[in-house]
């Protein structure tokens, strides 16, 4: 589980692979050490993307659609700054693009997250949960709720570094994560919403 | 301090407050059973979705992603399909079927030509002689050319035509429960949703005289198309994941537990290997 403080766990993170974090723009197209960082920063750009795709060969066509992007924009990186959180921008973009594409064409409309809540009916689940439940659970979320889910409480980004990477005000990843645990805790315990702990104390 | 927002509440929970609100969040979830039981609830639930993604780190990199990393175009490359004893095991088996045929053949033709000439003198004793006991993976090898050739039928017939499957999934009760007679106990039709693979029927079978079945899914995705997952019990010991193929399709199967699975499809060997790995997760429970 990853920590708060420290959210790269796994052996392949860049930021141990790299503990110097930021990745050096090297010379030429897909220089060995960007290509480097790439191949590093991979299992949690695919674990990030499943998360926002639900599917396992989408989430690896949006991991491939943005390893190909910061290729040939990767003249773009800013030296200094955090390479995972450019990659999980890019990865998110491509992303919202695609929604708004499928959305144009009414091609499986993303559901509205208003549709989870206090009112809909919930269950308490004993068992630790598949990642298909999970992700159905997810998939119920609005986008940017599903963004800031998954970078602050799968991946353990800090709410600064949430917020750079959806390019917002950290107010708005606050308020945005915030409905998204509501929402997941109601899905998964059929609780931690404020209407449930209204309801607990009416008893 | 009164009642916390959510916002409040969750920052506090994920670490983000500074140490005056906290030590005010601290005492109001100690004094508020109600939002104890709350933050309880967002806590488990965090920790269950973490879990549940967690395992994607672990997974083998599909190696078109490595690809594209390197800026190179795609390339696939299939490892060996077994230890190359197996092979040669297998090539023994069939040259020698091959060499006795010949001989068979020869000493026919050469027994009844000095026949002829010699009257009572038998035909040669080579092509009288029994073949050797096929071995394991000769075995191996003629029931996953059975699965490979049955999943051929089923994905030219198209996955609509219920005549090649004994199990419907549909209803999916009655096909659990007939599944559950045929396999191992505590068998559960493996979930491939988050694979876009749906469960469409299973075909009955024996494996080396014990029972199996052979679970079909499909796919709207073309570019990874049907698979089809084989499980049956064994007395062999475990096996190592091993990949293999037949014709266009790749192959990739294993034994644990006295159980032998594989996996046959068009998809490239990363995404069976990720597909192995959550169907090892799922089968962890038989």
């Amino acid at each position: 589980m990853p920590s708060r403080n420290k959210p790269f766990h796994d052996p392949l993170s860049p930021r141990q692979a790299d503990p110097g974090g930021p990745a050096s723009s090297g010379s030429g197209p897909a220089s060995a050490r960007f290509s480097d960082q790439l191949v590093a920063v991979l299992p949690r750009l695919r674990r990030f993307a499943r998360g926002l795709t639900g599917s396992a060969f989408e989430a690896d066509d949006l991991v491939q659609a943005a390893c190909e992007r910061a290729l040939t924009r990767e003249h773009q990186f800013q030296e200094g700054t955090r390479f995972d959180s450019w990659m999980f921008r890019i990865v998110q973009t491509i992303w919202i693009d695609q929604i708004r594409a499928r959305d144009v064409r009414k091609e499986e409309p993303e559901a509205e997250g208003e549709r989870v809540g206090t009112n809909e009916p919930m269950r308490r689940v004993e068992a630790r949960l598949g990642l298909a439940e999970v992700s159905e659970a997810l998939k119920q979320l609005p986008p940017e709720q599903r963004v800031a889910l998954l970078l602050v409480t799968v991946d353990g980004l800090s709410y600064k570094e949430a917020a750079a990477v959806a390019e917002v005000p950290v107010g708005t990843i606050m308020s945005r994560l915030a409905r998204a645990r509501v929402a997941l805790a109601a899905r998964l315990e059929g609780g931690g919403s404020s209407g449930s702990r209204d309801d607990a104390e009416a008893d | 301090m009164q009642r916390p927002t959510d916002e409040q509440l969750i920052a506090y929970l994920d670490g983000e407050t500074d140490g005056a609100t906290s030590s005010e969040m601290a005492a109001a979830i100690a004094g508020d059973p109600a939002l104890a039981r709350q933050a309880e609830a967002l806590r488990r639930s965090a920790t269950t979705l973490r879990a549940a993604f967690d395992d994607i780190l672990h997974e083998p990199l599909p190696e078109r992603l490595v690809v594209a990393c390197r800026g190179e175009e795609k390339v696939i490359r299939f490892p060996e399909p077994r230890p190359a004893q197996a092979k040669r095991m297998a090539r023994g088996w069939r040259e020698w079927t091959s060499v006795a045929a010949a001989a068979a053949i020869a000493g026919l033709v050469l027994g009844g030509t000095l026949g002829y000439f010699l009257a009572p003198k038998p035909a040669p004793q080579v092509a009288t002689n029994p073949p050797p006991a096929p071995n394991l993976t000769a075995s191996s090898s003629n029931w996953l050319d059975n699965a490979a050739g049955y999943y051929k039928m089923f994905v030219n017939s198209g996955a609509d035509d219920r005549r090649l499957v004994d199990i419907p999934a549909n209803p999916q009760s009655e096909a659990e429960r007939k599944l559950a007679n045929q396999l191992p106990q505590g068998f559960r039709t493996p979930n491939l949703q988050p694979w876009g693979l749906v469960f469409v029927g299973a075909r009955l079978l024996f494996i080396e005289g014990r029972a199996g079945a052979q679970l079909f899914y499909t796919t709207d995705n073309k570019a990874l198309g049907p698979i089809t997952v084989v499980v049956a019990s064994t007395t062999a010991p475990d096996l190592a994941p091993t990949f293999d193929r037949r014709g266009d399709l790749n192959v990739l199967y294993w034994r644990h537990g006295g159980h032998m699975y594989a996996i046959l499809g068009t998809p490239d060997i990363g995404y069976l290997w990720n597909i192995h790995n959550d169907l090892a997760w799922q089968f962890d429970a038989i």
